[in-house]
């Protein structure tokens, strides 16, 4: 499999005179069982048209379906903390994994990366933030689009739902490189779209873009579609296996 | 090891959970109790949300009550009649309780409003317990014959449709053992509890039920009701972890049988005691976690 990959992409790519990169994956779908600690996907790719392929940055972005947040400030209300007006933003991935040679702020100028979309973009997502009350407007007002904004993309670092690895590339011979792009256990299903950056000096020479789709599988997944297509038969089916499982379990004890 | 919940949507390692399972099986083996008003905050401080914390429950509680009801069924303690009209109320109250629910967790509020419930339900009954046993452990045992209970049921039977309730020899109307469901069922829903700490006394001292029957027919009304429940709030909130559940009464059957054997080593008024301080101890956790600044500034959902 990873010869044919790399024979693929060595013919593609031989095409090419200057800096250039082309990349594969070696799946097209994800399926991740619920339990599937360490679900991982393969990005292969060559790096042609230079003598020095290491001399190079790859920036590898991983992008998740985009998905609708919604970010709620903690406010003290009589002694007791509880959960202030809502702030939506939309279209934000629901996963972004920046996979790079280097760290990403060795790698190219913070802007050039916020372009790239490897990095969160606090003044995009400052601007897009909508609120969902009059109160929410007025925290936004009086609190700051900034600091609602990064506390959201805080809280993408902290969950894991936003995640930059740096020295995750692995150079094989003749330019050929791979990333293993390992997904958090709660990665969102959906479509999600892999650009592959080649950087010279902070500067951008190429790229190359790739798509897979992550998609839930086992019993677990089923578990849930069920739940959410379904939700009554789910509550019926709940209530007879609890019957079951209780009868069943004080029965194995009866003995 | 991990296994993934899916409706939690969170990894857990299953031996902790089966193992909070048995831990209140065995308080509840041990205090002759439902658990529920015990599993509900120990699932929220092992981090899964209160929404599933509380459907997730109502499940569990099925599960482990359905064999008690069967062997009060056998034995004929249950009052159906008086346990029919305690259901219908209760289905009643879980229906209301479940949209309560729904409509709170859409302005975001389910996680402060279950914590608050708990705080004013576990700080009530935890001191009204605590103070009721210290006063027996602190007084001797009068030895001599029980006070009779004189039964003062007239006012009941003034209200409406009053009919007689063979099993418990009564004659009232079936309006205060529906209510008395209603409540129950409501708590049930927002809570994640059987409601039994609060139907049994309420069936001793208000409905005036004999003993004999006031326990097989509040496990037939909490059975009924929580499996009411589960189905309302798997409908309309998605709430139900039925993975969850199992693991909990996987623990939990374990756990309750060597509950019921450590209890025989304590006297009741002491096991009642300490069942009152492990109630207070997560009342004030739980006061804790209201009143501590949180640890993130902002909460972050995906929608």
């Amino acid at each position: 499999m990873i010869a044919i990959v790399a024979i693929f992409i060595l013919l593609f790519a031989s095409a090419a005179r200057a800096s250039d990169i082309a990349v594969a994956l070696t799946d097209d779908v994800i399926e991740v069982d619920a339990g599937f600690f360490g679900a991982h996907f393969v990005l292969f790719g060559a790096v042609t048209g230079t003598d020095d392929p290491e001399g190079h940055d790859i920036v590898a972005v991983v992008r998740g379906p985009p998905t609708t947040f919604r970010i709620r400030p903690m406010v003290r209300e009589r002694a007791i903390w509880r959960a202030g007006p809502a702030i939506d933003i939309e279209g934000e991935p629901g996963l972004l994994l920046a996979l790079a040679t280097r760290p990403l702020a060795d790698v190219a100028p913070a802007a050039t990366l916020r372009d790239l979309g490897a990095a969160a973009d606090p003044e995009r997502i400052a601007a897009s933030l909508a609120p969902r009350s009059d109160a929410a407007a007025r925290h936004l007002e009086s609190g700051g689009a900034q600091i609602v904004g990064a506390a959201f993309i805080n809280d993408g670092l902290r969950t894991g739902r936003v995640r930059e690895t740096s020295g995750a590339v692995r150079f094989r011979k003749g330019g050929l490189f791979s990333i293993d792009v390992a997904l958090p256990p709660r990665t969102p299903v959906g479509a999600y779209s892999v650009e592959t950056f080649l950087l010279r000096d902070g500067a951008v020479v190429a790229r190359d873009n790739a798509a897979l789709a992550v998609d839930k599988v086992g019993v677990e997944r089923r578990i849930f579609e069920l739940a959410h297509r379904r939700p009554f038969a789910y509550g019926l089916a709940c209530v007879s296996i609890a019957l079951a499982a209780g009868w069943l379990a004080a029965a194995a004890f009866r003995k | 090891m991990q296994v993934y919940l899916p409706i939690a949507e969170m990894p857990v390692d299953p031996f902790i959970i089966i193992l909070m399972g048995a831990g209140v099986g065995f308080l509840s083996g041990m205090f002759g109790v439902g658990g529920g008003f015990l599993m509900t905050p120990l699932l929220i401080f092992h981090g899964i949300p209160a929404a599933v914390a509380v459907g997730t429950e109502a499940a569990h509680i099925v599960a482990s009550s359905v064999s008690g009801v069967t062997a009060h069924l056998r034995r004929k303690t249950v009052d159906m009649q008086m346990g029919a009209f305690l259901v219908a109320g209760g289905a009643a109250g879980g229906a209301v309780g479940v949209f309560l629910f729904r409509y709170l967790r859409s302005l975001g509020q389910i996680e402060t409003f279950v914590s608050l419930s708990y705080v004013i339900f576990l700080g009530l009954i935890g001191s009204l317990m605590l103070a009721e046993s210290l006063r027996a452990i602190v007084r001797e045992p009068k030895k001599g014959a029980p006070r009779r209970r004189r039964r003062r049921t007239a006012w009941m039977a003034a209200l409406p449709f009053a009919m007689r309730f063979r099993r418990s020899q009564l004659f009232i109307s079936p309006i205060p053992p529906a209510a008395l469901g209603f409540v129950v069922g409501v708590l049930s829903a927002i809570m994640g509890v059987g409601g039994g700490f609060i139907l049994v006394p309420a069936m001793i001292y208000i409905l005036q039920m004999p003993t004999a029957v006031v326990v097989g027919t509040s496990l037939f009304q909490v059975t009924f009701v929580t499996a009411v429940v589960t189905v309302l709030q798997a409908a309309a909130n998605k709430t139900v972890d039925i993975f969850l559940a199992l693991l909990l009464l996987a623990g939990g059957v374990v756990g309750a049988q060597l509950g019921a054997r450590a209890a025989v080593f304590l006297k009741a008024e002491h096991l009642r005691a300490l069942l009152a301080l492990i109630v207070l101890a997560i009342c004030i956790r739980l006061i804790f976690g209201l009143v501590l600044p949180p640890d993130q500034s902002y909460v972050v959902e995906a929608l």
